[in-house]
């Protein structure tokens, strides 16, 4: 990076590279996996680029080991170019990581603890919610107080549920993606879970008008 | 979606339909053209609903992790490496020969300096995109501001031209950098007439909000935690500290609440863009709101009593017009008495 005779070819390189980004950013997730199934290594640094953040955070979720995320996520992109030329047909790129990710730590996992540790930790404290300041529907002096308590009861949720409301509001992951993620076999179910916790809130937020 | 079947489903919505609907998530999370457009519309017709949706947006968008796990630019390049080693590694595993085999291996090196290099230079392009003016620190920042009663108009050494109204300031760089144009709305409104340059973007920073531009003239507001962009010519793109990303089209304005509401339009020219031109507009003003202009436009400060607020509004237009013509006009169809003494200005009924 910081060798300046490699400078003006690395600019280069750069804007071309961008522009393709700028070109996959138009394409529908099917396409772009459909390119990257097809050996384009831009599709391929499209799709690194865009998810693999996200992917460390959602990750994290279940381990605290950042070198078992880490290594999680490398193995899945490992894998996935191995089997380029073969890959199955997708819609949402995101839910199908995701998907594979969750797999790929879970597994990891396991070769370290026991399941039972695991299923413990994993039902108390993961996938846990922060209601954020910036939420704007509470003014004044009880904005604090009210924001706890909303983030307490969201936090007495299960697990699972945290998890669907987090895949859904941070993610932003459809109904039918999450409810693949957590293996429900209605796509409905995942839309009861976030009725239900979210209703559940409204007297918190207005308690006068209910 | 936006069909009158999808429009009289939300009409019976409550709070907990709202944070529940895809597409209600999606506008919020993720505003474009079209979701914009059909809540936008849907708002309209159903005000009584906006509180309620006000409500369920605040909430949807407060919501995150608990815990963030930064995934650092090391790792980033470094699973990005190994991924590609992998599979150089995976491909040449057949080649015996000892010779064949350094040979790969100098190419292998090559070519992962190469990765890395091109991931480190985008990196920096689309994630270290500059969050304040501290990234070009050693260049010093001017700061431009207006009282009450005052505008001005500021010169860039880009060509841009700043109309800055009162109660306003703006800081920019003494020079701007090689890649970008920077600068910052620290309070109130100005409209910017940008020199087109294709190379370097112009942004402007609103709070936590980003205009980027190339070249063209919009109008940006941001008062009483409101902040309206309207584009007059060319091409904006307004980035706000959500992650929410709306581009304008000419003759667009978008609106950002306090409340988190986001909201596109269509505007009247010379009622958000007149002041640089010297006109006075209330457009079915309320009483408040006149005297807010009036206080900012001439510097003075109106005092009122025995006015009925609620039901009173007002509308005209007035071209470089003096504090007394414009408050005889007002004072002529509105049914208000007036009195000017000095830098005070006394309203009664």
């Amino acid at each position: 990076m910081n060798n300046p005779s490699n400078q003006s070819e690395t600019t280069f390189i750069s804007s071309k590279h961008l522009e393709t980004i700028k070109v996959f950013d138009k394409k529908s997730d099917y396409d772009i996996w459909n390119a990257f199934d097809q050996g384009d290594e831009m599709a391929f640094n499209y799709i690194y680029r865009t998810y693999v953040k996200d992917l460390f955070q959602f990750g994290s979720q279940y381990s605290c080991d950042s070198y078992l995320v880490k290594d999680s996520i490398q193995n899945l992109f490992i894998y996935l170019r191995k089997k380029r030329g073969s890959l199955s047909k997708i819609n949402n790129i995101k839910g199908y990581l995701f998907k594979s990710i969750q797999r790929e730590i879970i597994k990891n996992i396991k070769t370290k603890a026991s399941v039972e540790t695991l299923e413990e930790n994993l039902f108390e404290n993961h996938f846990l919610i922060e209601v954020s300041p910036e939420m704007n529907i509470i003014k004044g002096e009880v904005e604090t107080e009210l924001k706890l308590k909303i983030q307490r009861a969201l936090n007495q949720l299960t697990t699972k549920q945290r998890k669907v409301i987090l895949l859904f509001y941070v993610e932003e992951l459809s109904y039918k993606e999450i409810a693949d993620i957590m293996n429900f076999s209605e796509v409905k179910t995942a839309r009861k879970i976030v009725y239900r916790a979210l209703a559940s809130l409204k007297e918190l937020i207005k308690p006068t008008s209910y | 979606m936006s069909t009158s079947r999808e429009h009289k489903k939300y009409e019976e919505f409550e709070f907990e339909d709202f944070v529940a609907d895809e597409f209600f998530v999606q506008w919020v999370k993720s505003p474009d053209e079209n979701n914009l457009h059909f809540w936008q519309k849907w708002l309209l017709s159903n005000p009584h609903k906006k509180e309620v949706v006000a409500e369920a947006a605040g909430l949807v968008r407060s919501i995150e992790y608990k815990e963030d796990f930064e995934f650092s630019d090391d790792a980033y390049i470094e699973v990005f490496e190994n991924i590609l080693k992998a599979d150089q590694e995976e491909a040449h595993i057949p080649e015996k020969s000892p010779i064949k085999k350094s040979r790969w291996y100098t190419l292998l090196s090559l070519r992962s300096i190469a990765a890395m290099l091109i991931v480190g230079f985008t990196y920096l392009i689309l994630f270290n995109f500059p969050q304040s003016p501290d990234i070009v620190e050693e260049i010093a920042w001017i700061t431009k501001e207006n009282g009450g009663g005052k505008k001005r108009v500021v010169h860039l050494n880009d060509g841009t031209i700043i109309h800055l109204n009162s109660n306003s300031a703006i800081s920019y760089p003494e020079r701007f950098t090689d890649s970008l144009r920077f600068v910052v709305l620290e309070k109130g409104e100005a409209f910017f007439d940008v020199a087109k340059e294709e190379r370097r973007s112009f942004v402007v920073q609103v709070n936590d909000a980003k205009v980027a531009v190339l070249g063209t003239s919009f109008n940006v507001n941001n008062r009483k935690g409101k902040l309206a962009v309207a584009l007059v010519s060319g091409k904006v793109k307004v980035n706000d500290n959500q992650g929410n990303q709306v581009v304008l089209k000419p003759m667009e304005m978008i609106v950002m609440e306090e409340t988190g509401l986001i909201s596109k339009q269509n505007f009247d020219l010379i009622q958000v863009t007149g002041w640089k031109d010297k006109y006075l507009v209330f457009t079915d003003d309320d009483f408040n709101s006149v005297v807010q202009k009036i206080e900012s436009w001439y510097g003075v400060k109106v005092n009122a009593t025995g006015m009925n607020r609620g039901n009173w509004a007002y509308t005209g237009l007035y071209y470089d017009e003096s504090l007394e013509n414009v408050m005889e006009g007002i004072a002529q169809t509105s049914r208000i008495s007036y009195k000017i003494q000095g830098r005070e200005v006394y309203i009664t009924k």
